[in-house]
């Protein structure tokens, strides 16, 4: 009973919250227009957290499936879209800087090759996600047939790499999934069930320590860094890579050559350190760098240099935050 | 108070009193009723002409109304800093809380007093600047406790030099090559240590308050100016000269007023948009400007032969660090930090500069970006690519320039000349001949 009640309570304040912020993000979209897309961003990012919330908890089995298949279908025309807008584990990231910004604490920059060899070694940090509980089965086979069954279901195949998709999503949705268990407490991280579930205890649990003390630090410094090399991003980006769907991307960036001086300013606000929108010369940016957060399309200062395109549809396009009069704008030559 | 350097003068000869105060009153005399002149012709050219020009008229006056605040305020301890190049972080000036006047001579007499240091192979608006320190002509120079000296071309890298016999010169190294790494790195350093001079200089410490403050007021001054800019792309409310003379007002102009009278223009033509209220035939030829920079009062002969010409022709845009380029780019902050706000202010000052001094892998791509993208965005129907003899960089482009412009079949006229009104019947029926070649391409 009052266990419900407080559930209640918390649920009622949660959507008070969300509510709250809401009506915030249509203030800050008239009044501050260097930042209303990344407000935005963040409130549909809580409400995403929500949402899921609610996935999970109601049916844990069949809305699962639900979401691994929408997610699935969703990646193919969205790209990294999910990373920026809606991943949980993302958003922890940007509340910390959020906090770093109010500390007026300066981000660093991982220096630019790291970035990059991160970015193409991410593929190996999924191979390693994907054949550690193999090269451990193979070193320390599992005691009994049952455990060996489920693991071997955890491995099976081609839906391995979904289950490493849902892993940064689960503990911060769902906390008692969570495994890194500390005294009473249950701290529920992404990635760290499958460090512990493959690890024996006591090294499992400290690596999954050291690996939770990196990440939150790191990414109290640097923005998104595990985003440069996230396997659930890889394993996105990889579908897009398949040369049947190379066509299909229905998100993303434009740059219009002539319109951009060169400013850099893409370049230094980007939370995922990508440099194509800058380097680009112009037409559609390639890279699965960018999680198309929109920042650099929100930041840029000259009209129309920058876009977000939606089926080849402008739905976002730069210079919002020195709009001129719209009128002066609208006109043509007579 | 000017501080009386006493090191030994290396370049600038020593000119009695009597006959710099003679030579002052002679060029005064004749600037003032220049000054007079060409805003009479830009009454004229306009009968109708906006009322909020009014004040951009008075603001004109460089012995006037701004002279006598600038002084005022150095009075209660300000300090004026200034500048010869769009390089010079005026935010950072303002954060400080001194005053920013760009320095760079138009007077054409003065660089004749100049030809006596340099010869007169070098760029007049040096030579014109150095002839306006010796006779003590220009207000904003003389008022100025520093000057910020950004070595750019190589007139501008001596002129530091020669200035500095008499005042304090700050230099501030340019990296030739915009577009990489190391060069922002440099040039971020020359920004901090720039920084710390005017701070030492201020006894005011930059924080990271004055700072926000500072930028987020040159964000509502480039808002202002956008604006302006924008009315100009359609057809015609305003005239080029006057919307240039705004546009160059703001570097010596107080920049809170300035923004306030800004608006108040944009907000009359808008109206006057509204009521299809054309300063002139929206026929007219539509001229971009591009090349050497055009000062205020005296280099103003292009744009009034332009616009006053048979057939005349409006000044629709221009690619100049007098003129659109002053306020074009804003200081694009991520993050409030102080380090974010100076690496913003680093890279709004270097990589979207199109100044020819500089050269990349591309060339100078972003300069050609700027006019193809200006001349379909203004509807420039010929522009005009304006040299003063002596600016080599301006010069040299000239042909990348042209052949970037043929490819989408917009005439450029290659307009070169001097520090001198003795051409001007000469400039007129070139300027003329190129109106009349765009009238036919237009009737045709
Ligand atoms: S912010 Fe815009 S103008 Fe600046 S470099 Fe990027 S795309 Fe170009
Ligand atoms: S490139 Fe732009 S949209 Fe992509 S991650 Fe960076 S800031 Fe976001």
């Amino acid at each position: 009973m009052a266990g419900e009640l407080i559930g209640n309570i918390l649920t009622l304040i949660v959507l008070a919250g969300l509510g709250a912020a809401g009506v915030l993000a249509v203030i800050l979209w008239k009044k501050n227009r260097a930042s209303r897309v990344s407000f935005l961003r963040f409130v549909i990012q809580a409400v995403g957290l929500a949402a899921l919330f609610f996935l999970f908890a109601l049916e844990p089995a069949i809305p699962l499936l639900y979401i691994l298949i929408a997610w699935f279908a969703a990646t193919l025309f969205l790209g990294r879209f999910f990373c920026g807008w809606i991943c949980p584990f993302a958003f922890i990231m940007d509340v910390e800087s959020v906090v770093r910004r109010a500390l007026k604490i300066r981000h660093r920059l991982l220096p630019e090759k790291l970035n990059v060899a991160l970015h193409k070694g991410r593929y190996l940090i999924l191979a390693a996600f994907l054949l550690l509980p193999i090269a451990l089965w193979v070193v320390d086979p599992p005691p009994n047939t049952a455990s060996a069954v489920m693991m071997g279901q955890l491995l099976a195949g081609p839906f391995r790499p979904y289950s490493i998709i849902i892993d940064p999503l689960i503990p911060p949705v769902v906390p008692w999934t969570g495994q890194l268990i500390l005294g009473d407490i249950n701290l529920s991280y992404p990635y760290v069930g499958d460090i512990v579930t493959f690890i024996e205890a006591t090294p499992g649990q400290i690596l999954a320590l050291a690996f939770v003390a990196v990440t939150l630090i790191g990414a109290f410094f640097i923005r998104r860094v595990w985003c440069r090399f996230c396997p659930a991003g890889a394993s996105i980006a990889s579908l897009n890579q398949f040369k049947a769907f190379k066509g299909v991307p229905l998100l993303y960036i434009d740059k219009d050559e002539e319109k951009c001086t060169k400013c850099g300013v893409c370049k230094r606000v980007c939370p995922a350190q990508v440099n194509e929108v800058y380097e680009q010369k112009g037409g559609k940016i390639n890279t699965s760098q960018c999680m198309l957060c929109a920042r650099c399309v929100e930041m840029c200062p000259y009209k129309d240099a920058l876009k977000i395109k939606l089926a080849n549809k402008t739905v976002f396009e730069s210079r919002n935050w020195l709009e001129p009069s719209i009128e002066s704008e609208e006109r043509k030559i007579e | 108070m000017s501080k009386e350097k006493t090191v030994e003068r290396r370049y600038l000869p020593e000119i009695s009193q009597k006959e710099m105060a003679e030579l002052k009153n002679t060029v005064k005399t004749a600037s003032q009723k220049i000054i007079a002149d060409n805003i009479e012709r830009m009454k004229k050219a306009d009968p109708h002409r906006p009322e909020a020009m009014k004040y951009f008229d008075d603001i004109a006056n460089l012995f006037g109304r701004r002279q006598q605040e600038i002084q005022a305020e150095k009075e209660r301890g300000k300090k004026v800093i200034g500048y010869m190049c769009l390089f010079a972080p005026t935010e950072l000036i303002l954060a400080a809380d001194a005053i920013p006047v760009r320095v760079n001579s138009g007077w054409y007499d003065t660089s004749k007093v100049g030809d006596r240091v340099v010869p007169v192979e070098v760029c007049p608006v040096i030579r014109s600047t150095i002839g306006a320190k010796m006779i003590e002509l220009s207000p904003f120079l003389e008022q100025s406790d520093a000057l910020i000296s950004v070595l750019t071309c190589d007139g501008m890298t001596k002129l530091g030099e020669i200035l500095s016999d008499q005042t304090t010169v700050w230099g501030m190294n340019v990296p030739r090559v915009k577009d990489s790494n190391q060069s922002l790195r440099f040039w971020s350093d020359e920004i901090k240590h720039m920084k710390a001079q005017i701070e030492s200089l201020t006894g005011n410490k930059i924080t990271r308050k004055s700072l926000k403050e500072a930028i987020a007021n040159s964000h509502r001054a480039t808002k202002a100016f956008r604006r302006l800019q924008d009315l100009r792309k359609a057809n015609p409310v305003i005239l080029g000269r006057d919307a240039m003379l705004v546009n160059q007002a703001y570097s010596w102009d107080d920049q809170k007023r300035w923004t306030e009278k800004t608006e108040a223009l944009c907000a009359e033509l808008e109206v006057r948009v509204q009521q299809k209220d054309w300063v002139c035939s929206p026929d007219t030829p539509r001229i971009m400007l591009t090349g050497t920079p055009m000062f205020w009062p005296d280099n103003w002969k292009l744009p009034a032969l332009v616009e006053e010409g048979s057939p005349s022709g409006v000044i629709v845009a221009d690619e100049q660090c007098s003129g659109e380029r002053i306020l074009n780019d804003p200081v694009g902050v991520d993050e409030w930090s102080m380090d974010d706000m100076l690496n913003a202010i680093s890279e709004r000052y270097l990589m979207a500069s199109t100044c020819p001094c500089f050269t990349s892998k591309d060339g100078n791509e972003d300069r050609i970006n700027w006019l193809l993208n200006k001349v379909k965005e203004s509807n420039v129907q010929g522009v005009i690519y304006y040299v003063i003899r002596g600016c080599m960089l301006y010069a040299m482009e000239y042909s990348r320039v042209k052949k970037a412009l043929d490819k989408i079949n917009i005439p450029v006229y290659y307009l070169d000349t001097e520090y001198t009104r003795e051409d001007v019947g000469q400039l007129k029926t070139r300027v003329e001949a190129f109106l009349e070649l765009l009238n036919a391409r237009v009737d045709f």
